[in-house]
């Protein structure tokens, strides 16, 4: 197991021997980082997500809300490259279509007139939004001008364009695990900080609080807690919920990192440069957040980046539930609700892209937290 | 010396009648043995070309990095993926109870294969750097030791264990029969140690390789192994092959020395010329940064310049160029020197002693 | 050993006190009482609650007694397998749960043989053929098989079993196996339908536990003794059974206890999918009817079964590596 060492590294790179005691360690995590092709792809991937989420609103041809009471369980809009002259061309075409109700099955049934094309366009005005918290607009990037609208994902039982809500639910989903991953690191590296450095009694005790809540299994942990929330009214709005629930989900999550921080700390208080701080009168606080920290925040970034899936997928799950984000608030677990029946999945198929959604972030994330952790410390599982 | 490089054979087995008795148990001939690693090829033996005397010890020295645990196991036939002997030959010099030779092209074995499988731990036995982690945590050291016993010579588990036993007196256990029952952590670094010889001398191997068995022991211990280790080399006739950074060891232990620089030998001699008469710069430079009896208190103990340069590196010329104090521009620098002999029957590889060039290095 | 195993269930005792504790807390932590849903649902199935009604209900659940009181009551009657009573369904807590928390168990346990059982294989096989295509291809199963929601597992999987097999997923037992005694045939009808929450579960579980397995496999192969057992001559097949593999189960132990959180919070979403007679559905239920004892009550049981779960990871450790020690 030579093969990552110093020397071996400092060589490729083409350096001179002589000096591969000064490569610093967060260089050469970094050398190893940005080798692993798999954390390319989970980086890569995830800024597109982030950025297509992000502009959500735009992106989408229609507000997340509309709900186009003619076109329930509407399939997704059928697209053609062909246009009116019979030729093959670059602009897209869809199709006139016209709905109407099936007296014996009680079911819309949309007719599309494939003689009728109707072209799509970029810019396109439509639905007002907001976006990023400073962009008002009513342009959206891909349209139909006049009245039929756009939907490439379909509808959903309400009407509701399913793109619109997949993207506008990214930004959910994607944000829980950055906010939830955050509260952990703080609680997290607080709490394993204090429990390392001072032991004793406060070390007892914050282990005995952790090794209860490791007694319990996670969801129906989570679940439990995030039942007991109030209903969303004036005062407890969407997005307070939505904090809370990361709250709970970190609540759990934060154990981990103590525990393995703790054991840092521990190893730390020992050490060369602890004993010399000591030695020369530094603080506790100076200890810890001068000398301790830095030297563990390779390890807290790795841990962090390992945590993310899971909370992304705790909050799928409790939203599916019907216990994590409600409406009016979307997030991909939510959207997942309205595919619990067989027959509905199977006629609507389209219902089911969140959880495509789903599966990807969590891949994206769990190559790049992979990768971390091979790069910061390649002997470790 | 090419008259058995040069050896060919049809058989399968590739083993052939020898006519003459032979001197040597095992030859390396132009080994090279190469890491495929994702950073890169590291070359860790460059055409390694020496001969294990038989019945005699044959010890190994060189700077850390050198390849004397790869060189070891290449012998052994166990380096594991993503290394590979990807060039030269081992021969092992089989001799039967009547006297007779056959021999054995190692490299020509598949690593996995029966024929391979016999040779270790039979005829062949290695014990390792590490004595705290050679041995397996989860069994007894009975257990571990009788397990040689069962598969080369087809003994029953009781009958193994008599003989483990009996072969950790051997070795100088103390309570050997109440160590085979425990587990390899209740022991001491020392006994341990032993333990290990115990399993290499097992099955009275005509080869022992021992890779820096005393390192990680105080002087103490080192000297007790030591010792036993010199009388149960006496005592079976075996080779013993004896790797360490210690030259105060090789003198106490070795008849024959090869000094080992970077995936080459830079020398091989008998141990006093080594001592004496050092021929290789690798050598004299490795003399200097030792202390020893007799020397002037005056004279300070130079360490060698620079650090060994790392395998993955592809330096042109002698690989010890750029260290050496009798460095010749234009010679040295430019290429390999190939292996000179010395009337006295010493090798060396250096361009102080003839201009002869490395051919296929 | 047997003391240390004496000792271990102290420990456990004590923590399945606090774990009573956090349970309670939980069945008081909804907003206004329990009472005020319960009072409300009655008025809405059309009956008239009147204030002596009510009354009785305050006294009969102790709402008047300060905090200590009530959670003495109700962990008093744990004993005599008295956990409260379940509001929604209108009888104790103690009948509803017992079957259910036996299926969740078995399914459990079953998910946890099954996936240790392939992981254990699997991650021999990648270890030894790193660098191999095989090797590749596994990791990829392995990370997809983490990525998938196991609800989402479960629907795809249900709608598959369903359309191609016409097969009725969503049942432990086939209708005319449901009341009846215990049988072969019975047995035999619980497994042709037990398999799909197993295979679901075990996805997740089997992927991530190969991957330590794996990681576990490369670790004790770069250890000198497995280079000595090769150099005594030894089959390469035993080296690595016999002196890396027994040597790489006892991480893979350790995380036992983290495997069977995993496992039971995988079962409670998946059966709830799958609408299995199993703890799921009844749990989270009860969690959005707010009827918190028989939530309370779950939760905490679930507590139990990880306490147990861990103590017998704990002695199976003790049992496999001769290093530890009986602190
Ligand atoms: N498994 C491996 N993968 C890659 N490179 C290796 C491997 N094993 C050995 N090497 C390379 O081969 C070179 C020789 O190693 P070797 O272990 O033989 O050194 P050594 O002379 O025994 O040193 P020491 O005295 O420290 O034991 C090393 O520099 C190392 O980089
Ligand atoms: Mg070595």
């Amino acid at each position: 197991m030579v093969e990552t060492s110093a020397e071996t590294i400092a060589a490729d790179a083409g350096e001179e021997i002589s000096e591969v005691g000064e490569i610093p360690q967060s260089k050469l995590i970094w050398m190893r980082f940005s080798r692993n092709k798999l954390a390319l792809i989970g980086g890569v991937g995830l800024i597109i997500m982030y950025i297509i989420v992000g502009l959500g609103p735009f992106i989408a041809s229609n507000y997340y809300r509309h709900q186009n009471q003619d076109y329930l369980f509407g399939p997704p809009t059928p697209l053609t490259f062909i246009g009116p002259d019979g030729r093959l061309g670059l602009q897209p075409y869809t199709f006139e279509f016209s709905t109407r109700l099936d007296p014996e099955s009680f079911k819309f049934v949309f007719d599309i007139d494939r003689d009728t094309r109707v072209p799509l366009e970029l810019f396109v005005r439509g639905d007002p939004y907001s976006m990023l918290g400073f962009i008002e607009s009513d342009i959206h990037l891909l349209g139909i001008e006049g009245e039929q609208r756009f939907y490439p994902l379909g509808t959903d039982a309400l009407g509701r364009d399913v793109f619109a809500r997949l993207l506008i639910g990214g930004q959910v989903s994607l944000t829980v695990g950055l906010v939830g991953v955050a509260l952990t690191i703080i609680l997290g590296s607080v709490m394993g900080t204090i429990s390392g450095y001072f032991g004793g009694l406060v070390d007892d005790v914050m282990q005995r609080v952790i090794e209860l809540i490791l007694s319990f299994p996670t969801v129906p942990l989570w679940a439990a807690l995030a039942a007991a929330l109030p209903p969303i009214s004036r005062d407890f709005t969407a997005v307070h919920r939505f904090f809370l629930i990361t709250v709970i989900l970190s609540l759990v999550n934060w154990t981990g990192l103590a525990r393995q921080l703790r054991g840092k700390v521990m190893g730390y208080a020992e050490s060369d440069f602890v004993m010399a701080a000591l030695a020369s009168g530094a603080s506790d606080a100076r200890i810890i957040f001068v000398h301790m920290m830095p030297n563990a925040s390779s390890h807290i970034i790795v841990v962090a980046a390992l945590a993310i899936p899971g909370m992304i997928l705790g909050e799928t799950a409790l939203s599916f539930l019907g216990l994590g984000i409600l409406p009016p608030a979307v997030s991909w677990g939510s959207m997942l609700t309205q595919a619990q029946a067989v027959p509905v999945v199977v006629e609507h198929p389209w219902l089911m892209t969140p959880g495509i959604a789903v599966v990807l972030a969590v891949l994206f994330y769990s190559f790049l937290g992979d990768a971390l952790r091979d790069a910061a410390d390649p002997y470790s599982i | 010396m090419s008259d058995q490089v040069g050896v060919k054979e049809a058989g399968a087995d590739q083993q052939v009648e020898q006519p003459s008795p032979q001197s040597n148990i095992v030859e390396l001939r132009n080994l090279h043995t190469y890491f495929f690693t994702d950073l890169g090829v590291a070359r860790a033996l460059n055409g390694v070309t020496y001969d294990i005397p038989r019945e005699k010890v044959l010890g190994i020295v060189g700077e850390s990095g050198c390849g004397k645990s790869v060189t070891a196991l290449s012998i052994m036939n166990l380096i594991q993926p993503p290394g590979r002997i990807v060039k030269g030959e081992v021969m092992l010099h089989r001799r039967d109870a009547d006297g007779a030779t056959t021999d054995v092209r190692l490299t020509d074995l598949n690593r996995h294969s029966i024929q391979m499988r016999r040779i270790r731990g039979n005829e062949i036995a290695m014990i390792f750097q590490e004595p705290m982690t050679s041995l397996n945590p989860v069994y007894t050291i009975g257990d571990q030791i009788s397990e040689a016993f069962m598969l080369h010579q087809g003994v029953d588990r009781e009958e193994a264990r008599r003989r483990s036993i009996n072969i950790l007196d051997r070795v100088g256990m103390p309570y050997a029969d109440t160590v085979v029952d425990q587990y390899p952590h209740q022991l001491s670094g020392g006994m341990r140690q032993r333990a290990m010889i115990a399993m290499g001398l097992s099955c009275a191997p005509s080869l022992l390789i021992a890779d820096e068995p005393t390192t990680a022991l105080d002087v103490t211990t080192e000297a007790q192994i030591l010792d036993v280790m010199r009388g149960l080399q006496s005592d079976i006739g075996m080779s013993i092959m004896f790797i360490t950074h210690d030259l105060g060891v090789i003198a106490q232990m070795a008849d024959e020395v090869v000094v080992m620089y970077l995936g080459r030998v830079a020398e091989q001699a008998p141990v006093d010329s080594i001592f004496y008469d050092p021929l290789h710069p690798y050598t004299r430079a490795l003399l200097r940064s030792i202390p020893r009896v007799g020397r002037g208190t005056k004279e300070r103990l130079k360490p060698i310049r620079g650090v060994v340069p790392n395998p993955y590196s592809n330096i042109t010329g002698c690989p010890f160029h750029p260290r050496c104090d009798e460095f010749m521009a234009d010679v040295c620098d430019v290429n390999v020197p190939g292996i000179t002999m010395t009337d006295d029957g010493r090798a060396v590889r250096c361009f102080l002693y003839s201009d002869r060039v490395e051919k296929n290095g | 050993m047997i003391s240390y195993i004496i000792r271990r269930l102290g420990y456990m005792l004590i923590t399945l006190v606090f774990v009573t504790i956090v349970g309670f807390f939980i069945i008081e932590l909804p907003p206004g009482s329990y009472l005020e849903f319960h009072i409300q649902s009655l008025r809405q199935q059309g009956g008239d609650v009147t204030p002596d009604q009510i009354q009785a209900l305050e006294r009969r659940y102790g709402l008047g007694d300060p905090v200590h009181i009530r959670f003495y009551k109700w962990i008093s009657g744990f004993p005599r397998g008295d956990f409260g009573q379940s509001f929604q369904h209108q009888r104790p807590v103690g009948e509803l749960i017992w079957s259910r928390l036996g299926y969740t168990l078995l399914i459990s346990v079953a998910t946890l043989i099954v996936s240790w059982g392939i992981a254990i294989l699997v991650g021999v096989y990648s270890a030894t053929h790193r660098y191999t295509i095989p090797d590749y291809l596994i990791t990829v199963l392995q990370f997809i098989g983490l990525a998938i929601p196991n609800f989402l597992l479960a629907l795809v999987l249900m709608i598959f079993l369903q359309q191609t097999f016409g097969m009725r997923v969503g049942v432990l037992f086939s209708r005319e196996f449901r009341d009846a005694p215990f049988s072969i045939a019975k047995m035999i009808d619980l497994l042709s339908n037990i398999w799909v929450p197993i295979v679901i579960l075990g996805v997740a579980g089997t992927a991530w536990t190969s991957r330590v397995m794996r990681a576990n496999l490369l670790d004790v192969l770069n250890m000198q003794y497995v280079q000595t057992a090769r150099a005594k001559g030894i089959h390469e097949r035993k080296v690595i059974w016999k002196h890396a593999v027994r040597n790489a189960l006892h991480p893979l132990v350790m995380t036992l206890g983290m495997a069977l959180p995993g496992i039971i919070s995988g079962e409670v979403v998946v059966s709830t999918v799958l609408n299995l007679p199993t703890s799921g559905p009844l749990f989270f239920q009860a969690l959005i009817q707010q009827d918190m004892y028989l939530a309370g009550t779950f939760l905490v049981f679930f507590a139990v079964a990880l306490l147990v779960g861990n103590l017998l990871a704990d002695i199976m450790l003790a049992g496999l590596d001769p290093r530890i020690q009986y602190r």
